[in-house]
C-alpha cells in the first residue's frame, strides 16, 4: 500500500490557484523527485500535505490514516517530517540543542533524546559543531543541520524542500551522501529540487508540476524527454525550435 | 576532564552563596539590610517568573502585574472575610492567578509581537481600573490586613523581620530550582524553539499555544504566590501597589537587566536594581524617587543598545 | 435623559479629541511602518512638546500658536537624534531590546520631566485660541476645533507626502524592503531618521495643539502613548489612514464610554475595544500583518 496518498488536492490563495487537483502517491522507500520551474506549487504542496495550510479541497493519507485535517504538530507525531526552503534554525540554540528539540517528540527523557542526538550527530557529520551556536553555522551546515533536526523525529516519510539549494559540489555530495543513508534505512523521500543534477541520479521517480498542476510523472530517463516537462521549462519556442529540428 | 572540574567549581560556588544567604540575618541583624534582602528576593522570584514565558518562550507580556495582584487579593480577602488562613491563601490566589493565565492567554496567543504585548498591558489596566473600582475588594483605598499574633501559622511577624527573610529566600530557591529543572527538560526546550521560530517548532511535533499556556500558567503561579507574600509583609495593599503598569515593567527590567533566558540573570537583575532603588530614594530625597527611574530609564536604553543578554551576557564573555 | 443635544455634544468632542489622538497615532504608525519598531517614548514626545509650548507662553510670551513650528522643528531633530543615538543600534536586534529602548527612553523622559519641572498641573491661562462657539444648544470649545482641524490638516499634508512626492514614496518603499529599496539607490539611514522625524514632528504639533486646552503634566505621556498605541494597532499596523480613523474611533468611544457608563472608566473602554478587535480580528481592522 502506498505510504502517501495526496488526492485531488486543491489550494488557492485569492483568486491564484497554487495546486490544481494534484494527486500523487508515494511507495514506502521510494526517492521521488518533486520539480517544476518557480512558482510551480512544489512548496505549497508540501506546506499543505504537512499541515501547514489548510487546503480546499482533495484528501491526504497517509500510513491508511486520512490527515487532511490534521494540524502540523499532529502529522509529525505521526511520521512525517520536513525541511523549509528557508532554513529555520534555532539561531540561539546550539547544534546539538536544536536537534534535541526534534527528538523530545518521541521520548520526554532528556538523557535519552541527548544520546538520540548525538548518534544524529554522527550520522550526518555534524559531531565537531555540536556546540556551535545555530547562528554561527555556513549555509551548507544549516541545511544539514535542518535535516538532522527533522530526522531526530524519526520519521517514516521526510519531505525535503530544496535541500541542496546554495551548496557547492562537495557539499552537496555529502548531502546526497546522508540521503543515500536514509534511503538504507527504509525512510520514504520526497525532494523538491531545482538541482537536476541530483534528482536525476537518485530519484526512483520524478514529479512534474507546472501552474499547480501535475504535468508528468515517470521514470527519470524518461522525464527528460517529456515534451511537456520541456515546455514548461523551456517554453513554448524552444519546443517548437526543437521539434523543427 | 575540564567539565568535571567546572561541574565541582560550580557546586561550591552554589554552596557558598547558599551558605551566605543562610546565615545573612545572623550577620546582618538590623531590619533595613534584611528588608534589602527580602525586597531583593521578591524582585528576583518576581523576574525569574515573567522570565520563563517572556524570556524563554518569548512571549512579552507586560502586565504581569495582574498576576501578583490576583495572589495578593486573594489571599487577603479569603483572610479577611473568612478567616482562611494565608498559607491557604496563597494557594488560593495561585490557583487563581492560574486560571485568569489560561483566559488570558487563549485569545491573546493568537496575537503576533506587539499586538500581544499591547494586549497584555490592556489586560492590566482594564484590571487596575476594576479593582480602583470595586468597593468590595477595597476600591482605590485598599485594604489593611488585620493584625494578628505574630506567627508562622498566621503569616505575620511583627517584632522581627528574619521569619519574613527565610520564607522569601525559600520561595525564591524553590522558584529558582523548578526554573532549572524547567530549563534542562524537554519544556525548557519547547519554550526555548517557540521563541526561536514557530513553524520549525510546528514542524517538530510542538503543540504551540498548549506549551505557550503551560509556560504562563507556571509563570503566573509563582507571581501570585509573591503577591500573597507581599501582601503578608507590608500588611496593605491597593491597586496602585500591586497592579501599576510600572511594576509589570520594573518585573521585566529585572530579567531584562540581568539576562532572560538564564537561570541566574533575575537573581542578578534584582541584586543591582533594589539596592540601587534603595539607594536614590534615600540618598537623594525628593527629588530622589525621579532620579532613580531616570537611572532605570538610561539602564533599560543602555542594556537594550549594548548588551541585550544582560549582566549574564557580561559573564559568559568572561569565561 | 440623554437628549440628542447631549448626544451630539459628546459626538463632537469625541470626534475633535479624536482627532488629536489620530494625529498622535499617525506619527506612531509612520515610525512604525517604516521599520517595524513601536516608539514607546512616543507619548513623552508629545509631553515635551506641550512643556515647550507652555515655558514659551510662560517665560516669554509667545502663544502657543506660534509656538507651533518652533513645536514641529525641535520635535523633528529630536526624532532623528533618537534614530541616530538609539535606533540605529537596535535594528537588527531581538524584539524585546526594541521594545525596551525606546520604552526605557520614555521612562527616562517621563521622570526627567518630572525631575526639573515637577508633576504638577500646568495650564496656558490666557491662549490667543479661546473661547466657544455655540451652535444650536452645542457647545464646541474653539481650541479644541483649531487643534482637530489642524490635526486633520496635517494628516492630509502626511498622507500627500507619502504618496504623492518621491521622498514619500522612497519612504514606501525602504519599508516594504530595506534591500531592494538599496540597490535603488535610497538610503536607508537617512530615510528611517527621516522616518523618525516626521513622525516626531506630527507629534510635536499634536502636543503643541493641545496645550491650548489640556492641562500640562508628566504623566499626560502615558496616557496619550497608550492611546496612540492601541490606535496604531486596532488601525492595524502600517496603515497610516487606519491609525487616523482608529484614533477618531476612539476619541468616540472615550467620550462615549465616559458619557454612558462613567467618567472613571473612560479609558476602560478604550481598552475593551483594543481587546475587541484584536481578539476579532488580529491584524487590527486595516492591518497588514
Amino acid at each position: 500500500m502506498a505510504i502517501l496518498q495526496v488526492k485531488n488536492l486543491t489550494k488557492r490563495f485569492g483568486g491564484l490557484v497554487a495546486c490544481d487537483n494534484v494527486s500523487i502517491d508515494l511507495e514506502e522507500g521510494e526517492i521521488v523527485g518533486l520539480i517544476g520551474p518557480n512558482g510551480a506549487g512544489k512548496t505549497t504542496l508540501f506546506n499543505c500535505v504537512a499541515g501547514f495550510y489548510p487546503f480546499d479541497s482533495g484528501q491526504v493519507i497517509f500510513e491508511g490514516q486520512d490527515i487532511t485535517l490534521l494540524p502540523a504538530d499532529r502529522i509529525c507525531h505521526l511520521g512525517i517530517a520536513r525541511t523549509f526552503q528557508v532554513v529555520k534554525t534555532f539561531k540561539d540554540m546550539t547544534v546539538l540543542e536544536n536537534l534535541m528539540v526534534g527528538g523530545f517528540v518521541r521520548s520526554l527523557s532528556t538523557r535519552k533524546v541527548y544520546r538520540e542526538a548525538l548518534e544524529i550527530l554522527d550520522f550526518t557529520g555534524l559531531a565537531e559543531k555540536k556546540n556551535m551556536r545555530g547562528s554561527a553555522l555556513t549555509m551548507a551546515d544549516k541545511k544539514r543541520l535542518e535535516m538532522a533536526r527533522s530526522l531526530m523525529t524519526q520519521p517514516r516519510l521526510l519531505m525535503l524542500d530544496e535541500a541542496m539549494a546554495g551548496l557547492n559540489q562537495k557539499e552537496t555530495q555529502e548531502a546526497l551522501e546522508v540521503i543515500r543513508r536514509l534511503h538504507e534505512k527504509k525512510i520514504t523521500l520526497l525532494l523538491v529540487e531545482h538541482v537536476m543534477e541530483v534528482i536525476m541520479p537518485i530519484s526512483h521517480r520524478v514529479v512534474v508540476l507546472d501552474y499547480g498542476k501535475k504535468i508528468a510523472e515517470d521514470v527519470p530517463e524518461k522525464i527528460i524527454d517529456n515534451e511537456e516537462v520541456i515546455k514548461a521549462y523551456l517554453g513554448e519556442k524552444y519546443h517548437a525550435a526543437r521539434r523543427k529540428n | 576532564m575540564d567539565s568535571q572540574k567546572g561541574n565541582w567549581g560550580k557546586i561550591l560556588f552554589l554552596v557558598v552563596i547558599a551558605a551566605f544567604l543562610l546565615i545573612f540575618p545572623a550577620l546582618f541583624t538590623l531590619p533595613f539590610p534584611q528588608h534589602i534582602m527580602i525586597m531583593i528576593f521578591l524582585y528576583a522570584t518576581l523576574a525569574q517568573s515573567w522570565n520563563i514565558i517572556g524570556g524563554y518562550a518569548g512571549q512579552i507580556s507586560l502586565g504581569h502585574a495582574v498576576y501578583f495582584g490576583a495572589g495578593a487579593y486573594t489571599s487577603t480577602l479569603l483572610l479577611m472575610k473568612w478567616g482562611v488562613s494565608p498559607w491557604l491563601g496563597m494557594l488560593a490566589g495561585a490557583g487563581l492567578a492560574v486560571g485568569l493565565s489560561q483566559i488570558i492567554g487563549y485569545p491573546c496567543f493568537r496575537l503576533a509581537g506587539h499586538y500581544f504585548a499591547i494586549a497584555t498591558i490592556a489586560i492590566g489596566e482594564i484590571t487596575q481600573i476594576g479593582m480602583v473600582n470595586w468597593k468590595g475588594g477595597g476600591g482605590a483605598v485598599g485594604l489593611y490586613l488585620p493584625i494578628l499574633e505574630e506567627s508562622f501559622a498566621n503569616f505575620e511577624f511583627h517584632t522581627t523581620k528574619v521569619p519574613y527573610y527565610y520564607i522569601a529566600l525559600g520561595i525564591t530557591a524553590i522558584t529558582f530550582f523548578v526554573t532549572y529543572l524547567i530549563e534542562r527538560s524537554w519544556l525548557g526546550f519547547y519554550f526555548r524553539a517557540i521563541k526561536g521560530d514557530l513553524d520549525a517548532a510546528r514542524s517538530l511535533g510542538i503543540n504551540i499555544p498548549k506549551y505557550k499556556s503551560i509556560a504562563l500558567a507556571i509563570s503566573a503561579f509563582f507571581t501570585a504566590v509573591c503577591g500573597t507574600f507581599y501582601a503578608q509583609y507590608v500588611l496593605f495593599i491597593d491597586p496602585e501597589s500591586v497592579l501599576p503598569l510600572m511594576l509589570s515593567i520594573l518585573i521585566c527590567l529585572v530579567a531584562i537587566l540581568g539576562g532572560v533566558a538564564t537561570v541566574w540573570g533575575p537573581f542578578l537583575g534584582a541584586l543591582v536594581l533594589v539596592p540601587l532603588s534603595e539607594f536614590t530614594r534615600t540618598y537623594l530625597g525628593g527629588g530622589g524617587k525621579a532620579i532613580d527611574l531616570m537611572i532605570y530609564g538610561a539602564l533599560i536604553v543602555l542594556i537594550a543598545r549594548f548588551q541585550a543578554e544582560g549582566f549574564m551576557g557580561w559573564i559568559k564573555k568572561l569565561r | 435623559m440623554f437628549t440628542s443635544e447631549i448626544i451630539l455634544q459628546t459626538l463632537l468632542s469625541g470626534v475633535l479629541m479624536g482627532c488629536v489622538y489620530a494625529l498622535v497615532a499617525v506619527g506612531l504608525c509612520l515610525i512604525w511602518g517604516l521599520m517595524e519598531i513601536v516608539n514607546f517614548a512616543h507619548g513623552q514626545f508629545m509631553m515635551l512638546a506641550m512643556f515647550l509650548a507652555f515655558w514659551m507662553y510662560t517665560l516669554f510670551g509667545v502663544d502657543p500658536l506660534l509656538s507651533l513650528p518652533m513645536g514641529a522643528v525641535l520635535l523633528f531633530l529630536l526624532g532623528i537624534a533618537t534614530y541616530f543615538f538609539i535606533i540605529k543600534g537596535i535594528l537588527y536586534t531581538t524584539f524585546l531590546a526594541q521594545i525596551f529602548a525606546t520604552f526605557g527612553l520614555g521612562v527616562f523622559l517621563h521622570s526627567m520631566a518630572q525631575f526639573l519641572w515637577t508633576g504638577n498641573y500646568r495650564l496656558v491661562q490666557n491662549p490667543l485660541l479661546a473661547g466657544r462657539i455655540s451652535a444650536g444648544g452645542i457647545f464646541i470649545g474653539f481650541p479644541q476645533l483649531v487643534a482637530a482641524i489642524m490635526s486633520a490638516i496635517g494628516f492630509a499634508l502626511l498622507y500627500w507626502f507619502i504618496n504623492k512626492t518621491e521622498i514619500g514614496l522612497a519612504l514606501q518603499a525602504a519599508s516594504e524592503d530595506r534591500e531592494a529599496a538599496s540597490l535603488m539607490g535610497i538610503n536607508s539611514n537617512r530615510i528611517f531618521a527621516l522616518g523618525w522625524g516626521i513622525g516626531s514632528a506630527c507629534v510635536g504639533v499634536a502636543g503643541v495643539l493641545l496645550a491650548n486646552f489640556f492641562y500640562v503634566f508628566p504623566e499626560v505621556g502615558f496616557t496619550f502613548a497608550l492611546i496612540a498605541y492601541v490606535a496604531v494597532a486596532l488601525g492595524g499596523f502600517g496603515s497610516i489612514p487606519g491609525s487616523f480613523i482608529a484614533g477618531i474611533l476612539i476619541g468616540l468611544v472615550e467620550a462615549f464610554g465616559g458619557l454612558l457608563i462613567d467618567p472613571a472608566f473612560k479609558y476602560l473602554s478604550v481598552y475593551v475595544l483594543y481587546l475587541a478587535v484584536v481578539f476579532i480580528r488580529p491584524q487590527g481592522l486595516w492591518g497588514r500583518y
